[in-house]
């Protein structure tokens, strides 16, 4: 990695802009971040402490860089930080920058940042400038002239098999299966495994020009061989120059990246608003003061001078707002920034051509704030109340959110709301909760954290780390453990919602971001939902009665892949990854499991033997593992391992060989091994190929954690031990050859010929193994001392030999088998600010649609779009229009009769189906219904007991009803319930109506 | 809940759709006490060896449904090349082919049709795959022998009572969608001496299927052509191999219900006496 240096002066921007790219040593490595210098020799004053989380009131006097250095070296014992002094006063200069890779200016004046741009274009250092003030935000980069872009995209390169190359001027390949390649024109590719066009294989990049979603064209291959079948192509990144402008050039004619498209004309007033408040900041020797109208005159007077047509109303705010600091915005552009810095050490995802101008002026409250309320009152705060005044900054501090996670965006999310003082109030307060707890892998990102903390709640750890930051919210924050969901319902009930103002998740799965969207819609809380992948990221709002709520609408999952490919025919990596994370199961959680049910559950066998299908298997399965093979020793886990090791690598392969030989054909004559289909070849076990080994070792080892046996790792007892089993000869299973016929069923070869009565006497009762108990493993990919990822790896890597795969290393395979795409710091810092910038409105009150905005970035090409939130959809049952909001409420514990009279009374509607969670409490095809439909045959006996069962339920109270159908006691906390209910109309036409909530 | 309430209405409503007017040979068992508790039951179609027989298929729903299908798996052993021996089926709808719009009776049906048209280039169960490839009578002798072990009941289940919805009123939606479902180029050696076992249940679009055996009378019947468009185009089993070659002909459901249970009930008396039967499970259970 090359030396490569960062330096920041000015800190009054963001520290973020730096320290962002520190958290993870992850994005160290990648970018060969090798040190960060920063220089800020200015005093910290109170206002600082608006956004800088480093700055704490007692740091109040000392120089900015010297107060953050310590706290900033905590961050990332791998990178050294230093502080390059100087003196309050005066701004950095060329002479301080000399040996940097990368300098980042924030917040400098514009004549510095042309003395340092101009020094640095020429001698091919890297230049980034940034700068907020208020709800605006702005970005400069010049990578210099002949920039190095490697790979502009960081996606995967793309790669499928193709069936055809035509020998052409501008030969067609088509892809296999109708599979989309998706390429671009300008895209180029190489092949592996053609056959005919051997040429091809490895041949140079060649320019793809897209014909169709499964074709396109490389070029001239007419003197290539003639194609025969296979092949794979796969995409090469060819590296991208970029030309950068110098500040002074850029200036003039400045090219935009855009991160609003309702705002399209914005970055060019912006570009000229910055350069007045510049040219005002030099004639005044300070900022615009806060809503000073003369102030603002003045900066649109400078500003007409550049370009007499820039849009004076929002001048005038960038003016007002000039002396203004947010954290959510700075939380925005120092991720954004700090990407940028990675970018141009690594040269991996595309940079920012050239200036970013960002804004959230909607942020601001619906009722503005005089200047009176916008002056500084020697707080903390002064940079917020700089924007939103006094009132609001009351109204910030008494606001009362729950944040439901405290990980990566947790973290971010506290520290912004630190910042801001949320909560701080008399009436205010910060709930949070988290079940986990705090591990190594927490630490490199989630930065709230430090080593001595591993091991304690994390929601207790960042609400005292934050409470750090800012004192005020010292006792303001509640830290919780117990996770949301149907269980803790006692915890968070209605009381619970009703003294909150709103909920913001800090989620990393679906099923919990669903559980409390549902939640805040039954309490008609607003959401702010927020998520990451990569450099990828989204926040939505939801608002109640406005909007449409977070379930409303879903995103793709990702397709799985065909079990049978899996199981007999992977052609990638993936496949024989997910193929391992089955054997995982299979091999060292299933079976323990279905051991301790049969020693646990009285009838355990008799259940299973009613699905005829596997139980035999299954009943084996326990056999094998409590009595005939049950290890007493080590040793015997070691030949277990070995004799799974033939199994799965060798007998298996062959037997699929056995069944479909190499040359076997399909019935239209074609080669069945061919396509995607790729023919396997048995191993043979070789205790010193290191993946074998490793296989042997990680099996063993599991094998014994399932029956406490203790484990091993000295490589030589392995192969001693495995060198020596004897692995019983191979025979084909042929069974299904010989022909059975319903008169005369001849006895089959395969799998031994005993009776399941047989096979169930070989097991010990239950009662004469009381209390024994196998322990199966629990999945855990990040420890990496338990031969979890080991076997994973090792049992893909072999698989993939077997069908000439190219292998993972254990890094890769442990990405893919936990579907881990790993957060990085910036974009979740970018994520935050943007969830921040619609609390405020939240707090503000506001209730129109096109207030609030849902963000969508993409950090690599880089991307920003914003848009308003979907509204909720609107219904209608007979004239009257409703939403997801709304809900029909019946109190005192109804009947059912009592609901069905009131649809059918009030609403001339016929209630069809009525279920409360997962219950279905009455249906219509068990009432009456049924025996006009089906007036034949025994129905009428059939029906008169379920139409029995209809009249028992009609005069049932609800909760007794609930608890008749559900077999369940309603737990004590519950004090209504949510009833979906199906309904038609006059017609017989099904009609949606809004949910019931009744009262218990 | 782990699914989300948008998702329960849309079961509430084909649980509803499905009770009431179940396609030809498929019904569903509901559970009360958990409505995410599917059972669906395929009729083996006439004309495959698993004729006579009923497969319970199990659902299990996620939170991501309906962006993402099911899981779906036989309750029921059978002997099919894209049925693992732990009941898995290999079709591309219950993977990547899986759109938002399918639901329990797309599944059944395409279920369904995986009995009628096996796909043994995508095998589950290899052995199964080889046997259909090589020697087909012995695959249809073989299957029929686990069919009528493991799923040929001494009574029809109870849900076949309700009659399906008349294939006349289907029409419509089978039409739309005929046009994809082209007939197979049969992967299987039929046209040997085996041929006349397995007859494909395939007439022309046209022609008339057997009168529904039940009337809609106006009241009380829900419309059942409604909500029927989704009638699926069965084939997309994992790499199928069904080319388009052949003209647009459409797979007729419409083996009536009474005669299927008249078949299967004496099927099982005959078989049913008593030792006839026991023989026959015994010498299975060597299989």
């Amino acid at each position: 990695m090359t030396e490569s240096t960062n330096i920041a002066a000015g800190m009054d921007i963001d520290e973020a802009a730096i320290d962002e790219g520190l958290y993870s040593p992850k994005n160290v490595a990648l970018a060969g971040v090798k040190s960060v210098t920063i220089y800020d020799p200015e005093p910290v004053t109170i206002k600082d402490l608006s956004s800088q989380f480093f700055l704490r009131e007692e740091d109040v006097g000392k120089s900015r860089a010297e107060a953050t250095l310590p706290r900033l070296a905590e961050l990332n014992a791998y990178v050294p930080v230093r502080n390059l002094g100087g003196v309050a006063g005066q701004e950095v200069t060329v002479d301080l920058i000399q040996g940097f890779q990368v300098i980042v200016l924030c917040g400098a004046s514009y004549a510095t940042q042309l003395e340092i741009n101009d020094w640095t274009h020429q001698h091919g250092v890297h230049f980034i400038a940034a700068e907020t003030r208020g709800l605006f935000g702005s970005v400069f980069n010049d990578f210099g002239p002949k920039f190095t872009c490697v790979d502009p995209t960081g996606e995967q390169p793309l790669t499928g098999m193709i069936v055809s190359v035509a020998k052409d001027e501008e030969g067609l390949v088509t892809c296999l299966d109708e599979t989309r390649h998706g390429l671009e024109d300008g895209d180029f590719v190489t092949f592996t495994e053609v056959k005919g066009a051997t040429e091809l294989n490895a041949c140079e990049p060649r320019k793809v020009t897209v014909k169709g979603p499964y074709t396109f064209t490389i070029g001239d291959t007419s003197n290539l061989g003639t194609y025969e079948s296979g092949g794979i192509f796969t995409q090469v990144k060819m590296p991208k120059i970029i030309d950068f402008k110098s500040l002074r050039e850029s200036t003039k004619a400045p090219e935009f990246f855009i991160t609003d498209f309702a705002k399209f004309d914005r970055p060019a007033t912006l570009h000229v608003g910055f350069q007045a408040l510049s040219e005002f900041r030099l004639q005044h020797k300070r900022f615009p003061r806060a809503r000073n109208a003369e102030d603002a005159a003045s900066v649109l007077s400078l500003a007409k001078n550049i370009d007499a047509d820039v849009d004076e109303k929002i001048l005038t705010e960038l003016a007002y707002q000039a002396t203004g600091d947010l954290a959510p915005i700075v939380a925005v552009i120092g991720g954004f920034v700090a990407q940028e810095v990675l970018k141009a050490c690594s040269a991996k995802f595309h940079p920012t051509v050239q200036h970013l101008y960002f804004d959230s002026l909607e942020s601001l409250p619906s009722s503005l704030p005089s200047e009176q309320d916008c002056q500084p009152i020697g707080s903390r705060y002064d940079g917020q109340i700089a924007v939103f005044g006094k009132d609001f900054q009351e109204k910030i501090a008494n606001h009362r959110q729950f944040l439901v996670g405290s990980g990566a965006i947790g973290c971010e999310m506290l520290k912004n709301w630190s910042m801001i003082g949320l909560g701080s109030g008399p009436q205010g307060i910060i709930h949070v909760t988290d079940l986990d707890t705090i591990e190594k892998s927490n630490l490199n990102r989630q930065f709230l954290f430090r080593s001595k903390d591993l091991g304690k709640f994390k929601a207790e750890v960042a609400a005292v780390a934050v409470s750090e930051m800012n004192p005020h919210l010292r006792g303001k924050i509640l830290a919780k453990q117990e996770p949301v969901g149907p269980a803790t319902e006692g915890v968070y009930d209605a009381d619970f919602f009703q003294a909150i103002d709103g909920v913001t998740n800090a989620l990393d799965n679906v099923k919990a971001r669903l559980y409390m969207d549902q939640r805040c819609v039954f309490y008609r809380k607003p959401l702010l939902e927020s998520g990451t992948l990569g450099t990828k990221g989204n926040t939505q709002v939801v608002i109640p009665n406005v909007t449409e709520s977070y379930a409303s609408s879903q995103d793709p999952p990702e397709k799985e892949t065909p079990s049978c490919t899996v199981k007999s025919f992977p052609n990638a990596i993936n496949h024989t990854i997910e193929w391992s994370r089955k054997q995982f199961e299979n091999l060292f959680i299933k079976p323990p499991q279905a051991v301790n049910a049969y020693l646990s559950e009285p009838n355990y066998l008799e259940t299973t033997l009613k699905y005829s299908g596997s139980s035999k298997d299954q009943i084996e399965q326990i056999v094998s593992y409590l009595v005939t093979d049950k290890p007493l020793t080590f040793e015997e886990c070691i030949v277990w391992a070995r004799l799974q090791f033939e199994r799965d690598y060798n007998n298996e392969i062959r037997q699929l060989l056995f069944s479909l030989p190499k040359d076997a054909t399909t019935t239209t004559g074609q080669p069945f091994w061919s396509g995607p289909k790729r023919a396997p070849d048995p191993l043979v076990f070789n205790s010193s190929d290191p993946t074998h080994l490793s296989y042997i070792i990680s099996a063993a080892n599991l094998h014994a954690f399932n029956y406490g046996l203790r484990g091993e790792t000295d490589p030589a007892v392995f192969r001693k031990v495995a060198d020596s089993v004897i692995v019983p000869e191979f025979q084909p299973r042929s069974g299904v050859k010989i022909q059975v016929s319903e008169n005369e069923p001849v006895a089959q070869a395969d799998g031994g010929g005993d009776d399941l009565d047989d096979v169930v006497s070989k097991l010990p009762s239950p009662s004469s193994l009381a209390g024994y108990r196998l322990t199966p493993v629990e999945f855990e990919k990040d420890d990496d001392t338990n031969h979890h990822i080991d076997f994973i790896t090792a049992a893909s890597n072999l698989r993939a030999t077997n069908y000439k795969i190219e292998v993972a290393d254990r890094h890769t395979t442990k990405q893919i088998a936990g579907k881990i795409i790993p957060a990085i710091a910036t974009t979740t810092s970018l994520v935050t600010g943007l969830v921040c910038l619609e609390l405020y409105k939240i707090i503000d009150g506001k209730t129109k649609l096109e207030d609030y905005k849902n963000g969508f970035v993409n950090l690599a090409l880089p991307f920003f779009g914003f848009s308003e939130p979907i509204a909720a959809a609107k219904n209608k049952y007979g004239s009257t229009e409703w939403t997801l909001w709304d809900r029909f409420e019946f109190p005192n514990d109804p009947t059912l009769n009592d609901i069905v009279s009131y649809f059918k009374s009030s609403h001339n509607l016929e209630i069809t189906m009525v279920s409360q969670g997962v219950s279905m409490l009455w249906s219509s095809f068990i009432g009456k219904k049924k025996v006009k439909f089906a007036r034949s045959m025994d129905y009428a006996v059939f029906h008169s007991r379920r139409g029995c069962q209809s009249e028992e339920r009609l005069p049932m109270k609800f909760s007794k009803l609930v608890e008749f159908v559900s077999k369940k006691a309603i737990p004590p906390h519950v004090k209504h319930l949510v009833v979906e209910i199906m309904v038609s109309d006059e017609e017989g036409e099904d009609v949606e109506v809004p949910f019931l909530v009744v009262q218990i | 809940m782990s699914i989300t309430a948008a998702a329960m209405r849309r079961i509430m409503r084909e649980l509803t759709d499905l009770r009431k007017g179940p396609p030809e040979g498929i019904r569903i068992q509901t559970n009360e006490e958990d409505m995410l508790d599917v059972t669906g039951i395929i009729e083996g179609p006439e004309g495959t060896p698993y004729a006579g027989g009923y497969f319970k298929v199990k659902f299990k729903f996620t939170e991501e449904f309906p962006a993402a299908p099911p899981k779906c798996w036989f309750a029921t052993k059978i002997f099919h090349p894209n049925v693992s021996n732990t009941g898995e089926i290999c079709v591309n709808t219950l993977k990547k082919d899986w759109k938002s719009t399918y639901g329990i009776e797309h599944i059944l049906v395409t279920v369904k049709c995986l009995l009628i048209y096996p796909n043994p280039e995508s095998a589950l169960d290899e052995e199964a795959g080889k046997l259909l490839l090589e020697n087909y009578s012995s695959y249809c002798d073989r299957a029929k022998l686990i069919t009528s072990v493991h799923a040929t009941p001494r009574k029809r289940p109870v849900e076949f009572d309700t009659p399906s919805v008349s294939s006349s009123s289907t029409q419509e939606g089978t039409s739309s969608t005929s046009a994809k479902i082209s007939a197979p180029t049969p992967t299987s050696p039929t046209p040997t001496s085996s041929s006349s076992t397995f007859t494909l249940p395939i007439v022309t679009r046209k022609s008339a299927s057997p009168a529904p055996p039940s009337k809609s009378d106006k009241e009380g019947v829900v419309s059942p052509s409604k909500e029927r468009h989704a009638s699926p185009s069965p084939l997309g089993t994992a790499d199928a191999n069904v080319g388009g070659k052949a003209g647009p002909v459409t797979m007729s459901m419409a083996a009536t219900p009474a005669v299927t249970a008249t078949k299967a009930v004496k099927r099982a008396a005959t078989g049913g006496a008593a030792t006839g039967a026991e023989k026959r499970k015994k010498a299975l259970k060597r299989l």
